[in-house]
């Protein structure tokens, strides 16, 4: 087996820039502290966290039995036997194909698919990889999202059923240590990336269904995530990366009536530890979520510029746009109507381009007008207003930019 | 642990095994229900354990009688629960009963009346509890808790049995709570969802003639159900008629339900006197009611951050921060007030920089533009009613009703 994957550059998240901003503010950095999964150490496994009933099986697939004290020995990203008979097939992913051939992998290509009717009856040790096999194998995964040469959903499809498969084999053999959390912690931030990515290119019906597919995904690798948190929990320590992760869970809350894993937030926060609940990043994501319900949307857009991390960034992006049309709504119901709004401040309330307001308004059924000066006007009271039914085209957050790529 | 000889434990099982059969053959459901009460800790099953694990040949006891015999698929795994229980080997314990419940099940199907309901009960009843117990065992081994899920299975197939034409159906109300309570704990709640399609929608149960215990269990739970989806009309309705009913000595019930209640009414428009929150020790809400007569922002962020931990673990968190809109609409109507003592002709206009003063004086640091977008929210919400001029930064508000009372209706989403 070839070497060097180890530490494979896997970092798909990115600083915020550090000097300061347009109007001369500066704020705290917001840098993820979720840092590249390579750069982590590998912690020592302790048999210790060794359970022999998998705390992940009661949210994960529900086809994968667990079972006790089973040991993967496969020394490969894809175990041999499959990889030979999907050449034979020729069922090869596009990264899998030896110099582009669909009939040739090798096993420094092949990776092993997800298997949606697995059962330990039938499994064998030389089909599951062990846990140092699995990390090698995300992060060679993760480094795929880095390559330019193909459309992030091409990419996206394929470390999609492939990090499945990798979860796959973990609860398979009931690992639940330290490093199954680092690797859930990736294959979460995985997910949340391409929940941004995906929805940046909504329009298209199957990236549509594709990021759909990958909310079911990431809602059920975060659950397992919080079970690992869980599994592993010494009172009052909390993992590094485990009050971001939370925080994801409540932001996923931003929708009307959501709850993404059928159980409402009021009573999650009942489990939620108080370290957790208290930490900086859930401080940040329960008063977005306040602000969001209250309406209030300037509270909303300023406080997500001045601390979003590019996590955080990930998941609110989507309902940048329902806040901006929330503020319209009031704005046009609210407004005195012989006081047009001017558009330029309207932009600098709602963090948006005046050019791409103009069109945002008009998306909304509303008309712009111009006064004498050649100044855009927003004229209120307008009856036309409407919801956008098919979405909306992509905007920039002019408070988090730099994020956007 | 008291000394026991071996015919005296011999003679504790059999003499449990005569009571086991004569209650059914005399359908005694009085002492039938004694038989299957684990978790009751009553003496006389806790003996019964001891006799069990000395005596180590109970199954052959069972064999022996044509009366014990044929509840053998009962028996055996129930005789086991107790022994495990007794050794606190709980998850062994819950994995017996279980068993011992679905025997249970087969078992009462066939008899035709209801005269095991009580029975039922303490079995669905203890299984829940069991299984909790199993899954705290389970955690601290670290493994996954799972048994309070299964027995969510097993209550599931115990209302499909009660829901039929015969006298059984009553009981479906007290199943239901329990499937509650199992799925409130596990936070599947919308698993309740189909439970409570069936009691309100089906032919055969008429809500009047279930219990009048179990009516009052459903509706606080439904009624906190309507609160998650922040339905306060409906959660009130419920709410209210628990409280109504509930058994007025219960002074630890009436509490629970107004825990709930409370934040319902307020969201409503309704503020409680403050007898009332004293003479149910519920004083936590003293702050948030009085900001809300106030109007004053930083008594209602104070109050939600010095009982933060008490308003998150009862659930009821979210919808007291949602307050935070009347708040803000006492103030400016404070605010309008004194202006109209001032100078009434010029009462409904109100400078937005007022308001920012205001803030400042409750130590709130808020620009205009914020003060702007409450006004317009509060303005989009009917919480006030008028228009804002973003030009000269005021909010002109209507000379009719500038600040119309909820009156029982919440605010507008």
């Amino acid at each position: 087996m070839e070497g060097g994957y180890g530490n494979r550059g896997s970092s798909f998240s990115q600083s915020r820039r550090g000097r300061g901003r347009g109007r001369g503010q500066r704020f705290p950095s917001n840098q993820s502290k979720v840092s590249s999964f390579a750069e982590r150490g590998t912690p020592s496994s302790s048999s210790a966290n060794r359970a022999s009933a998998s705390v992940i099986s009661n949210t994960l697939e529900d086809d994968a039995q667990p079972s006790s004290n089973f040991v993967g020995t496969c020394p490969y990203m894809c175990p041999e036997r499959e990889r030979i008979q999907r050449e034979k097939l020729r069922d090869l992913a596009i990264f899998e194909r030896l110099h582009g051939n669909p009939g040739k992998s090798s096993p420094a290509l092949a990776v092993k698919k997800f298997c949606r009717t697995i059962s330990t009856k039938y499994v064998q040790a030389s089909d599951m990889r062990p846990i140092t096999v699995l990390e090698d194998t995300l992060n060679y995964l993760l480094s795929l999202l880095e390559s330019k040469e193909h459309l992030f959903e091409v990419v996206h499809d394929f470390v999609f059923d492939r990090t499945r498969s990798i979860r796959q084999d973990i609860t398979m053999q009931n690992i639940v240590n330290k490093k199954a959390i680092y690797m859930y912690e990736g294959m979460v931030k995985f997910h949340v990336v391409s929940h941004y990515k995906l929805w940046c290119s909504m329009s298209d019906p199957n990236t549509a269904s594709l990021h759909h597919l990958n909310m079911e995904q990431l809602t059920k690798t975060l659950a397992s995530l919080f079970n690992l948190y869980e599994a592993n929990q010494n009172s009052n320590h909390v993992h590094e990366n485990e009050a971001e992760f939370h925080s994801l869970y409540v932001l996923l809350h931003l929708g009307s009536y959501s709850q993404p894993m059928g159980e409402p937030l009021s009573l999650w926060f009942q489990r939620v530890s108080t370290p957790v609940l208290k930490s900086k990043e859930m401080c940040f994501a329960r008063r977005i979520l306040r602000s969001f319900r209250l309406g209030n949307y300037k509270d909303f857009f300023c406080t997500a510029a001045a601390q979003a991390s590019y996590l955080q960034f990930c998941i609110m992006m989507p309902y940048i746009n329902e806040v901006r049309v929330l503020a319209l709504s009031c704005i046009n119901f609210g407004g005195y109507k012989l006081h047009p709004y001017p558009l330029l401040d309207l932009s600098k309330l709602l963090f948006i381009k005046e050019s791409d307001l103009e069109s945002f308004c008009n998306h909304c059924g509303l008309e712009t007008g111009t006064d004498e000066s050649g100044n855009k006007l927003l004229p209120t009271k307008q009856t036309t207003f409407s919801h956008p039914k098919g979405g909306f085209q992509r905007y920039s957050f002019l408070g988090l930019q730099e994020y956007e790529r | 642990m008291a000394y026991m000889s071996m015919g005296e434990a011999h003679r504790r099982i059999t003499e449990y095994l005569n009571r086991f059969s004569d209650a059914i053959s005399c359908q005694d459901g009085a002492t039938f229900k004694s038989l299957f009460a684990l978790s009751s800790n009553s003496p006389f099953l806790l003996s019964l354990g001891d006799a069990l694990n000395l005596f180590q040949d109970a199954n052959r006891l069972i064999k022996q009688s044509d009366n014990h015999s044929q509840f053998t698929d009962i028996l055996v795994p129930l005789f086991r629960s107790l022994q495990n229980y007794r050794q606190n080997n709980l998850l062994e314990a819950y994995n017996a009963f279980e068993k011992t419940a679905n025997a249970f099940i087969q078992e009462f199907r066939n008899w035709e009346s209801a005269w095991a309901m009580e029975a039922l009960y303490v079995i669905v009843y203890d299984i829940r509890v069991l299984a909790e117990k199993a899954d705290k065992e389970l955690v601290s081994n670290g493994k996954s808790p799972e048994k309070l899920k299964g027995a969510g299975s097993v209550l599931m197939k115990v209302f499909g049995t009660l829901a039929g034409k015969g006298s059984k159906r009553v009981g479906a109300l007290y199943v239901t709570c329990q499937l509650f309570k199992i799925y409130f704990k596990l936070g599947t709640v919308h698993l309740c969802r189909s439970v409570i399609r069936s009691i309100e929608t089906a032919r055969i149960f008429d809500f009047e003639e279930f219990p009048k215990r179990d009516k009052v269990t459903y509706m606080y739970y439904t009624g906190r159900l309507e609160v998650f989806n922040e339905n306060f009309p409906a959660a009130d309705y419920k709410l209210s008629y628990a409280l109504k009913h509930c058994n007025p000595q219960s002074e630890a019930n009436i509490r629970m339900i107004l825990k709930h209640l409370i934040p319902v009414k307020l969201s409503i428009g309704i503020l409680p006197k403050n007898s009332l929150l004293e003479k149910y020790n519920l004083l936590e809400y003293s702050k948030i009611v009085q900001a809300l007569r106030r109007g004053d922002l930083r008594l209602l962020r104070c109050a939600l951050q010095d009982h933060e931990d008490r308003f998150l673990r009862s659930g009821v968190y979210l919808v007291l921060e949602k307050l935070e809109l009347q708040v803000y609409q006492r103030l400016v109507k404070k605010i309008y007030i004194i202006q109209k003592q001032r100078d009434p002709s010029r009462a409904h206009q109100v400078k937005l920089e007022v308001i920012v003063k205001a803030l400042k004086w409750l130590v709130i640091d808020m620009d205009v533009d914020e003060v702007e977008c409450i006004v317009a929210i509060l303005i989009y919400k009917n919480l006030m009613k008028g228009y804002f001029a973003h030009k000269s930064k005021v909010v002109v508000l209507s000379k009719q009703d500038p600040f119309p009372k909820l009156n029982g209706k919440p605010v507008n989403s």
